[in-house]
């Protein structure tokens, strides 16, 4: 084994650019991989999100963020096959443009008709405090990013929606007292701020541009109905009778939202794929040539310990090591630096009240380690094949 | 200590349309404890025949028989094991690892032995002193003389305990005095510990200094005779 190490340190310049093309590899691997990650996990998120349930939003807008009523809610829960119909309201957490790069919708104001929440599959649990009263007012829980970002903890008070920088006539911002916080979900709600219906609504108004306020009653207002079917109800199904049944709404089959976050998904994970193969190629390619190099250079070392005993599994063996080892420092490097990048930038975004882009996940950690020390053992083999095959004779008089 | 038979051994080589006829019906027996040169021209086939002993080499026909063990029915992984525990190699330049120290060179043959020998280091121990390098063990071959790394050679080729030790050209890149001293070093070494000895040199002073001198001429022997008297007188 020390002579495999010291063996390394003969071409100190040609191991390390060779450590190089593997840590160059395994960081694409490790940044583009927790960037997967990331979005993968908020995906994940969305499809169990939409797949208890049947989103129900305003024709009119075709899609999220057009303005329902709530009696609406009360024409769906009509038709046969629904058991609640639940009006929920959405709004924005900053009121100045968010120009942050953000996986999601960003930071959302998020309230749900009184008792809902009974019917999601999707549970919060709670990091410290407790959930709102439904039906209370000013009371808020956060998303364990946006308690983060706003450095919030239970008890503190938070004002919604947050000031602009500039002065604004105007702005109408509320206090609200923070309750609880959630778990980290790795989805979605980490950048919700919940909050009663009431409240919500209120928000939602005072969102609306000056010229709509005064024409709509707040306390009616809805941006979106979440539609839950009674048990063996299929929910494509039950969407497309909604559609067929209530006027001025429409509601989006969950196969429809989840296929499309799947796609979304292999097209991440095709990322992923992608910056591997592309370690592969560089990684793999620099550590074969390196090792062929060696190959040559020590033609008459090989040829010396195959006439001393060596057996052809006693030079692979060497080989496959040296270059095993290339690769598993090389990995190492990579992964270090690469966690170190991704833990800055994420700070970064962090304290500049964005949200996280990277998520470096055990499985990644995992894969990177595996794949940095495969590749040089792979990387190994043709080089030491052709070592442990040199005829001794040949070899030992090799000049 | 090894016995030795050649019997018809033959080794031919195409050389583009050629055959070279390297070895040519050569049959030979070396008794235990012998210490032997081969001398003769170059092409006279003296390489050919050490590489045939040493197992580095397969014959076109014939028998290498080592202490009873035919050897051509024996397969590369076998060959290698034999090699291994029962013959040492002295080369022309040294071959030494450069990146490892004199102890660890000498040491190096224990690494491929199939079961772990625990008194080997003890023993490299013993043999670098016996060359008198105990002092430059730690040194690495960059840092010894030609005459100091090839003792670690001697050395190196005794560690396994051999039956048979093969030279090829063993003072070849010395100076004639440290020669001397190299091939009274094997010469101690054949008689203390009964390891049989075959040398290959051009030097006849060196050849002068053995039991038996055989010499090789276009892959035949040419003669075989023994120095006793020789041997006694220089």
């Amino acid at each position: 084994m020390l002579e495999i190490l010291r063996n390394l340190t003969r071409r100190k310049l040609r191991t390390a650019l060779t450590v190089l093309g593997i840590t160059i590899g395994v960081l694409a691997l490790t940044t583009m991989g927790s960037l997967a990650e990331k979005s993968n996990s908020l995906i994940d998120g969305g499809v169990h999100y939409f797949r208890d349930h049947v989103s129900v939003a305003a024709a009119s807008n075709g899609g999220f963020g057009g303005i329902l009523t709530i009696d609406k809610a009360k024409d769906v829960l009509k038709v046969d096959g629904v058991q609640a119909a639940c009006a929920d309201t959405g709004s924005n957490v900053k009121t100045d443009l968010d120009l942050s790069f953000n996986f999601g919708p960003g930071d959302q104001v998020i309230a749900e008709q009184p008792g809902c929440q009974q019917y999601s599959t999707f549970k919060f649990s709670y990091a410290g405090g407790h959930a709102i009263d439904d039906y209370g007012s000013g009371q808020l829980v956060l998303g364990s990013d946006i308690a983060r970002e706003y450095k919030k903890k239970v008890g503190d008070s938070m004002e919604l929606p947050q000031p602009p920088k500039k002065f604004n006539p105007d702005f109408v911002g509320h206090q609200f007292t923070i309750v609880g916080i959630l778990e980290k979900t790795l989805t979605a709600p980490d950048s919700f701020a919940i909050v009663s219906f009431k409240d919500g609504q209120m928000l939602f108004g005072d969102s609306l541009p000056s010229a709509l306020k005064g024409h709509v009653d707040a306390t009616q207002l809805a941006t979106g109905i979440n539609v839950y079917g009674k048990p063996g109800v299929d929910l494509d199904t039950l969407a497309n009778r909604i559609n067929d049944q209530v006027a001025g709404v429409r509601a989006i089959p969950p196969s429809t939202l989840v296929k499309a976050f799947e796609t979304a998904s292999v097209v991440l994970t095709g990322i992923t794929t992608g910056s591997a193969l592309l370690a592969l190629v560089i990684g793999g390619l620099s550590v074969i040539n390196t090792m062929l190099m060696a190959v040559t250079e020590r033609v008459r070392e090989i040829g010396l310990k195959k006439a001393v005993g060596a057996r052809t599994r006693h030079i692979l063996v060497e080989f496959i090591t040296e270059a095993t080892i290339i690769g598993a420092i090389g990995g190492a490097i990579g992964l270090l630096v690469g966690w170190a990048l991704t833990t800055v930038v994420n700070a970064g975004l962090t304290s500049n009240n964005q949200a996280e882009l990277f998520l470096l996940t055990l499985r990644l950690v995992g894969l990177a380690v595996a794949f940095a020390v495969g590749l040089g053992a792979l990387a190994g083999v043709i080089p030491a094949l052709r070592a442990a095959r040199l005829d001794p004779v040949t070899a030992l008089r090799h000049q | 200590m090894a016995r030795i038979e050649l019997v018809d051994l033959t080794k031919h080589y195409k050389q583009g349309r050629n055959l070279v006829r390297a070895l040519d019906g050569v049959s030979l027996t070396i008794e235990r404890g012998e210490f032997v040169s081969v001398v003769g021209r170059s092409g006279s086939g003296k390489t050919t025949l050490l590489d045939l002993l040493g197992l580095l080499l397969k014959p076109t026909s014939g028998r290498v028989i080592i202490d009873g063990v035919d050897t051509a029915d024996l397969g590369d992984g076998d060959r290698a094991i034999m090699r291994g525990e029962r013959i040492g190699f002295i080369f022309q330049e040294f071959n030494l690892l450069p990146t490892l120290n004199a102890l660890e060179n000498v040491m190096l043959p224990l690494r491929y032995r199939r079961h772990r020998d625990p008194e080997g280091k003890a023993r490299a121990l013993e043999l670098l002193g016996a060359v008198d390098l105990l002092d430059r063990m730690d040194h690495k071959p960059s840092e010894l003389s030609g005459g100091q790394a090839q003792r670690v050679a001697i050395a190196r080729s005794m560690v396994n305990n051999p039956a048979l030790v093969l030279g090829d050209e063993p003072t070849g890149e010395v100076d004639s005095e440290t020669s001397m001293q190299l091939i009274d070093l094997m010469r101690k070494m054949n008689r203390e510990r009964g390891v049989t000895f075959v040398v290959v040199t051009h030097d006849m002073e060196i050849a002068g200094r053995t039991d038996r001198m055989i010499r090789l001429r276009d892959g035949r022997v040419a003669s075989d005779e023994p120095l006793g008297a020789q041997t006694a007188a220089v």
